[in-house]
């Protein structure tokens, strides 16, 4: 486990909960069990797509399609439901798929195409919002099915649903990341593509495939929003992909690729989503919550470049080495253990 | 050394420390008009410290700098700049976008009175510095198009136009070919004479023995030899730079067999190899001697299914082998250990064993799932076995140093238990302690049954490691003989024959 809980956790995790800290102090409301629980629906959906985001910036890509295509996976899945009649139980797992196989368009325009990434999912951006407009004239298709709702609003044992996706999903990818083959090649490939060619490890199916997760983790975020709304509209999950990026990049990802932590990036959507949340509790408007979102990403970043100038100050600051900041990293105690 | 004269700078004293280290300590050195001063010592030693401290780059904490005699400061790297001293770090600062011309003066751009670019006289001027440099580049060339020897005179004509008359040169040849390095020094001899005074610094100790006048070498941030106290030869300066006896500098094992491993024939690319064939044997280490561009690193591309094949045909352990992709060679058992370990051979943001374990994946996971206790396990073993530094598995590789960072390539190839391996320049820009390892790997793999296939650019290395040697010429093998019936000027000769037939076939 020390794998997936390393030192890269350390600064996201402090950035949350100094912002808890904050919002709590701020309000009394926000330690309030409602309020909780509704923090987990709101940041299930950004968060559960920022697994994707992660995935394909740390294999040095970067994926802005997902806004619209939620737009645009809400509106065929209000299509499977309405005018179809497919049934849910098939549905869903239908829009799963589907989700999968425009990330492997992406994907496979991306990599075997050669078009940087960013080119790729700007076009579509643009394109898939456009797409989702061609269903139903462009209106929004509303009372998809009543079995819908409750897959976002349904509980279990008190707990609201999207927790357990955000668990299952999370685990699932920590664990890819750091204990499979894939997960090791997808950060191989983002360290180093040159390096990666010729250890033999297959770039563009790398690639390709981590713009397939992403495309598979935006339908799962798709369904959410579908049910959280009972509806599908091409209006929905504007700027949710610049969202999902800042949670990772807040995580700590590099956008130069090969480093980042799916865990962190979890801290760093709650992060996101808790200043929202604090900022909604005390009254503030939609405007300040935007520049304090821009504010937060350049702080997180610039506390990730500046962070030999900082552990200096504060070594000054506080008359100690800035040593114990350098050596978090875990030393790995199997060393003695092995010899 | 005349008495007379105050050398034209002298470091007096000079101390640098940084946190944990004392890079210069006491260090004394002395850099005359028209010589060329050779300052080496392995890597760490603090050169690198001297180097900046002489350029501006940083302040020393104590000690004189003497111009001309008078003790004066060295404020930035303009102030550097504006007393004449101009320094060509390993890594170029060209701006390959734009032309030659444009980067040779490239801050202090000549202007019309009209206040924009007089490009008429940036081009005459650049021209004028070229042709005063012996140099056959035009001023309009695109610098990015330049071969990497061309962008080096291009960076040393930046110091001829400002007229400096110090010039400090680290590593410059890190990166050129046996043409290039003679057309450098045939240039910075030019300089001498001219009375610049040239500070260079070089791993490659035989070119050192060919263009120095006198050395000061460095070891743990001090002088240990001035000028003057060891003769310029290759042996007292090793043992001087490592500070113990080396009998050995080239611990050449013989573990060459008879039985064929590897068989190349006729063997052709579009990328420059024609009709190449020759025969690996097990154990052996068969040395790939030319020039750079003859086709040495293009036939070790061929093998490993970087190039495709346009004809000919390879076996492995007498069954044909063919490679499309270099995942076919790899699992075949081939692996290249590439020239330029920083770009094409390291991952930086993993620790030493993800770095080792890159190309064996696939045999260490189970349905996908690594076995990370298998992959700890082999890290530390060969962490131990190839004495890498105990710190590579705390942090990621970038923070070490360059000889373990080689052995951390090679030690990939070890864990992957590749039958065949080819070392592209292995021991380009590491010091002479870890080339000395490199070699006593390169035994331990011959050893083990295991063949190599040796690109090196430095001569004596070639010969002395290899068992036999391929003479390569124009992307086809000339002659195969064993490395002992060979000399140094055979080598220097056949890359010349090739550059003369190489021009006259550019005249036709």
């Amino acid at each position: 486990m020390k794998r997936v809980f390393d030192s890269q956790l350390i600064g996201p995790f402090a950035a949350m909960v100094i912002v808890a800290l904050v919002v709590a102090a701020t309000t009394d409301r926000f330690l309030n069990p409602g309020n909780l629980s509704n923090l987990s629906l709101q940041v299930s959906i950004v968060a559960l797509i920022a697994i994707g985001s992660t995935i394909v910036i740390i294999a040095a890509g970067i994926d802005l399609s997902a806004g619209s295509m939620v737009a645009l996976l809400t509106m065929i899945l209000a299509q499977f439901l309405k005018m179809a009649g497919i049934p849910l139980l098939f549905a869903v797992p239908l829009i799963l798929v589907v989700g999968g196989l425009l990330g492997l368009v992406l994907g496979m325009i991306t990599a075997y195409g050669r078009i940087p990434s960013f080119i790729t999912t700007l076009a579509a951006l643009i394109a898939f919002r456009g797409l989702a407009l061609t269903f139903n004239n462009g209106s929004p298709i509303f009372s998809l099915d009543p079995a819908l709702e409750p897959l976002f609003y349904g509980k279990v044992a008190g707990i609201p649903m999207p927790f357990f996706y955000l668990v299952f999903f999370y685990a699932l990818a920590a664990f890819t990341m750091n204990f499979t083959k894939l997960g090791r090649e997808i950060y191989a490939v983002g360290g180093n593509p040159a390096a990666a060619v010729l250890t033999g490890i297959n770039v563009r199916k790398v690639q390709t495939l981590t713009f397939v997760i992403a495309g598979f983790m935006t339908a799962v975020g798709a369904v959410l929003m579908s049910a959280r709304l009972n509806s599908g509209s091409p209006n929905y999950g504007q700027t949710l992909e610049l969202q999902a990026i800042a949670a990772a990049v807040v995580g700590g990802a590099s956008l130069a690729g090969g480093r980042g932590n799916i865990l962190a990036t979890l801290m760093g959507a709650m992060t996101i989503v808790i200043v929202q949340n604090g900022l909604n509790l005390n009254a503030a408007p939609s405007s300040v919550q935007n520049i304090v979102l821009g504010a937060i990403i350049l702080l997180a970043v610039g506390i990730d470049m500046w962070r030999a100038e900082i552990s200096s100050i504060l070594g000054r600051l506080f008359g100690r080495s800035d040593q114990s900041v350098k050596t978090a990293s875990p030393a790995k105690p199997a060393l003695s253990k092995d010899a | 050394m005349s008495q007379g004269t105050p050398p034209l700078w002298e470091f007096v004293d000079i101390c640098k420390a940084y946190p944990g280290v004392l890079a210069n300590d006491k260090v004394c050195i002395k850099l005359l008009d028209g010589s060329i001063h050779g300052l080496l010592g392995e890597n760490g030693c603090g050169k690198s410290t001297l180097i900046k401290t002489l350029s501006g780059v940083q302040q020393p904490d104590s000690g004189q700098i003497l111009y001309k005699g008078k003790a004066v400061q060295i404020s930035d790297p303009q102030d550097a700049r504006d007393k004449g001293i101009a320094t060509v770090f390993q890594e170029f600062s060209i701006v390959p976008t734009l032309s030659v011309g444009e980067n040779i003066f490239l801050g202090n751009m000549p202007k019309t009175r009209f206040g924009v670019i007089d490009w008429k006289k940036v081009n005459e001027s650049a021209a004028a510095v070229l042709a005063e440099m012996d140099v056959d580049i035009h001023p309009e060339a695109m610098t990015g198009t330049l071969s990497v020897g061309e962008q080096q005179l291009v960076e040393i004509a930046k110091a001829v136009a400002m007229k400096a008359r110090m010039i400090i040169l680290d590593e410059p040849t890190a990166a050129l070919g046996e043409d290039e390095i003679e057309r450098l020094h045939q240039l910075l001899r030019k300089m001498r004479s001219q009375g610049t005074a040239i500070l260079y610094v070089s791993h490659r100790l035989d070119e050192v023995e060919r263009i120095v006048d006198e050395v000061t070498i460095l070891r743990s941030g001090r002088v240990v030899r001035a000028s003057g106290e060891t003769e310029i030869n290759v042996s007292q300066i090793v043992n001087a730079m490592v500070g113990e006896d080396i009998s050995e500098h080239y611990p050449k094992e013989h573990n060459a067999t008879s039985e064929v491993v590897l068989r190349a024939s006729h063997l052709s690319t579009k990328n420059g190899v024609h009709d190449a064939s020759f025969d690996l044997h097990k154990g052996e280490v068969l040395g790939l001697g030319g020039v750079l561009g003859s086709g040495r690193t293009e036939i070790a591309r061929a093998l490993f299914g970087v190039d495709a094949l346009t004809g000919g045909t390879v076996t492995l352990n007498g069954a044909p082998l063919k490679v499309r992709h270099e995942i076919d060679a790899i699992e075949a058992g081939l692996a290249l250990v590439p020239e330029n370990r920083k770009f094409d051979g390291l991952f930086f943001n993993f620790r030493a064993s993800g770095n080792i374990t890159a190309a064996s994946l696939g045999g260490l996971s189970k349905l996908g799932i690594l076995d990370l206790k298998a992959e700890d396990e082999g890290t530390l073993r060969l962490i131990e076995e190839l004495e890498i530094s105990p710190q590579a598995e705390q942090k990621t590789v970038n923070f070490l140093s360059g000889g373990n960072q080689q052995k951390i390539v090679i030690a990939r190839w070890l864990f992957s238990d590749a039958k065949v391996l080819i070392f592209d320049e292995p021991t380009q820009g590491i010091d002479i302690g870890a080339k000395i390892a490199v070699y006593k790997l390169i035994n331990l793999l011959t050893r083990a049954g295991k063949s190599i296939i040796l690109i090196s650019s430095d001569h004596d290395e070639l010969l002395a490691m290899s068992d036999r040697i391929a003479v390569v010429q124009h992307g086809s093998i000339s002659r195969t003989v064993p490395a002992s019936d060979l000399t140094h000027d055979d080598l220097v000769r056949a890359s010349a024959a090739q550059l003369t037939h190489a021009a006259t076939e550019e005249r036709q």
